[in-house]
């Protein structure tokens, strides 16, 4: 899905047009697959994720409107690629209700934060992931394995881990999506231990985590506008024989 | 119902609290000059007293209302906790429900981004939610209102954050509770009991929220009852004989002082025939259930110094000394 990148995207900065792009571009995202998350949440939550994130998101794009139109704040904006990343992170925080919408805007924080320089390089990415996983860690005391939104931002940071230090920021973002959709696959075939899904037993088994598929639309729309889901949760065919 | 009952008691305490209603909190107008940390507590509405009722000098700094029976929003939590923090940082006080324990830990991610110190303690009294099986832990209950005064006492003398949040747990830990009821509350939305409950049947370790206890029992006499219950706290707590107790003896909202203090007699009772030594009693409305009809009972294991602090003055719309 991620697989159409090619060298000469690293070579184009990923500033502060960068990051508000992605964050429109995951607004977007979200409203194209709202209905969808929300009849996922249905079998396994109580069905608010998809508006949730939605709201988080619209809130974010009528922030960045805003700021757009304030000079000072552009100029301000352009010197650091985290500023359009924080002003989501504060519409999740302050606006969002529920537990995984606030959580979400831990992790654009930490990312926020990671990315105070010019341009969100692999090494702002892998600090921003790490620390935002850990901070949604400390907090809903989640781990790996119980069927949570860290079962696809744990092997994203993993890929990032891993990345060859000269790749640029939409190649490691690219790593980190292609990861984090490994992930949500998982989390269909877990039981949960821990939120909402965990009060449903294995009625939950077979339907992906919502949270999850959250992390993996963010960090896709940091490549494209994600539309249908269905190809995303789909497990690949296995190889044939070469 | 929620808005315009705080609206009402800022109205009501204007002397005592301050309401930010931009900000969903409430604040003491004159905390102690000599607290070094602020302390910031909040929850679901409905079991008031609790924790409105304890803003002010000596105990609470801020408290964040959540919704009937809802917690907080971090955001809440977050301005609260920039308002009113002090040099050494704020220290919240959280009973240990899921979605407190999420929305104050987010608020104290987002305090260390704003360089404030920030630290917890986790209130778990609730001996009935006690279960190998499930990793919630114990509510927090009855225990809420004994380790406000205490460490809010503490806080007066100018201790610090971790120092406080060390007492704290300590505090937390020395604290056991048990609550029985014979008819659930009424539900606001539909007007009726939240639970059946069949005449002469006692709902044995319920919650504060309307959630069943795992059994239902015939009910026995009041002395019967007093003494398993304290009988089950002492098992839990395991003071040794002579050691000093701080009991909360606590109504759910639809019981009278008149029957409270015939609990508390029976309490006394075992408690005397155990040879430990009650120092202190409250009784009264601390931690509600709406109307629910039925009490609890709560048993701090208190040293001399914890028994100073609960003595120290405080001066807030609900501390009855």
């Amino acid at each position: 899905m991620l697989d159409h990148y090619t060298p000469e995207d690293d070579t184009t900065h990923t500033g502060a047009a960068f990051t508000e792009g992605w964050m429109r571009r995951f607004a977007a995202s979200a409203r194209a697959t709202e209905a969808q998350l929300t009849a996922l949440d249905q079998q396994v939550g109580d069905g608010d994720f998809g508006t949730n994130l939605r709201a988080g998101l619209d809130a974010t794009v009528t922030a960045l409107d805003t700021e757009a139109v304030t000079v000072a704040s552009t100029a301000g904006r352009a010197a650091r690629a985290g500023g359009p990343l924080q002003t989501a992170a504060t519409a999740f925080l302050d606006g969002v209700g529920g537990t995984s919408g606030p959580l979400f805007g831990l992790l654009l924080e930490e990312l926020a934060v990671a990315a105070a320089g010019p341009a969100l390089d692999l090494t702002a990415l892998r600090a921003g992931l790490t620390g935002g996983l850990a901070a949604i860690q400390r907090v809903g005391e989640a781990r790996p394995g119980d069927k949570t939104l860290v079962d696809a931002l744990y092997p994203a940071c993993e890929a990032l881990r891993v990345c060859p230090a000269e790749a640029g920021g939409r190649t490691a973002l690219a790593h980190a999506s292609r990861a984090a959709w490994e992930g949500v696959r998982c989390t269909a075939r877990l039981r949960a231990r821990r939120g909402r899904a965990s009060y449903v037993g294995t009625r939950a088994t077979g339907v992906p985590d919502p949270g999850a598929v959250g992390i993996g639309l963010l960090l896709s729309s940091a490549g494209g506008v994600v539309a249908e889901l269905a190809p995303l949760l789909a497990e690949p065919e296995p190889a044939g024989p070469s | 119902m929620v808005p315009d009952a705080l609206a009402g008691f800022a109205r009501v305490h204007a002397d005592l609290v301050v309401h930010d209603e931009q900000g969903g909190f409430l604040r003491a107008r004159s905390p102690a000059p000599t607290r070094r940390v602020g302390i910031v507590s909040g929850g679901g509405c409905g079991h008031e007293p609790l924790h409105l009722g304890f803003i002010g000098a000596g105990m609470l700094d801020a408290v964040c209302p959540g919704r009937l029976m809802a917690s907080p929003h971090n955001r809440q939590v977050f301005d609260a906790s920039r308002a009113v923090a002090r040099g050494g940082g704020v220290l919240h006080l959280v009973k240990n429900y899921t979605g407190d324990r999420i929305n104050f830990g987010i608020a104290a991610e987002r305090l260390a981004h704003e360089g404030i110190d920030c630290a917890r303690v986790l209130v778990d009294d609730d001996l009935a939610s006690e279960s190998a099986e499930s990793a919630a832990g114990r509510r927090g209950t009855g225990a809420t209102v004994l380790v406000e005064k205490v460490l809010g006492a503490a806080a007066d003398t100018g201790l610090g954050l971790r120092e406080l949040a060390g007492l704290g747990a300590e505090l937390a830990g020395r604290c056991r509770s048990l609550a029985v009821a014979s008819a659930a509350h009424t539900a606001p939305a539909t007007g009726r009991a939240a639970f059946e409950l069949a005449e002469g049947e006692l709902e044995y370790g319920v919650g504060i929220h309307g959630e069943r206890a795992r059994r239902t029992v015939s009910r026995p006499p009041l002395d019967e009852l007093v003494t398993d219950m304290t009988e089950a706290l002492l098992t839990s707590l395991g003071p040794a004989p002579g050691e000093s107790v701080i009991a909360l003896v606590n109504g759910l909202g639809g019981v009278t002082r008149l029957e409270l203090y015939g609990v508390a007699r029976a309490l006394a009772l075992r408690l005397d025939g155990r040879g430990l030594v009650l120092e202190r009693t409250l009784v009264g409305d601390f931690v509600t259930a709406l109307d629910m009809r039925g009490f609890s009972l709560t048993l701090m294991r208190a040293d001399t110094e914890t028994v100073k602090w609960f003595d120290a003055p405080a001066h807030t719309p609900a501390w009855p000394r």
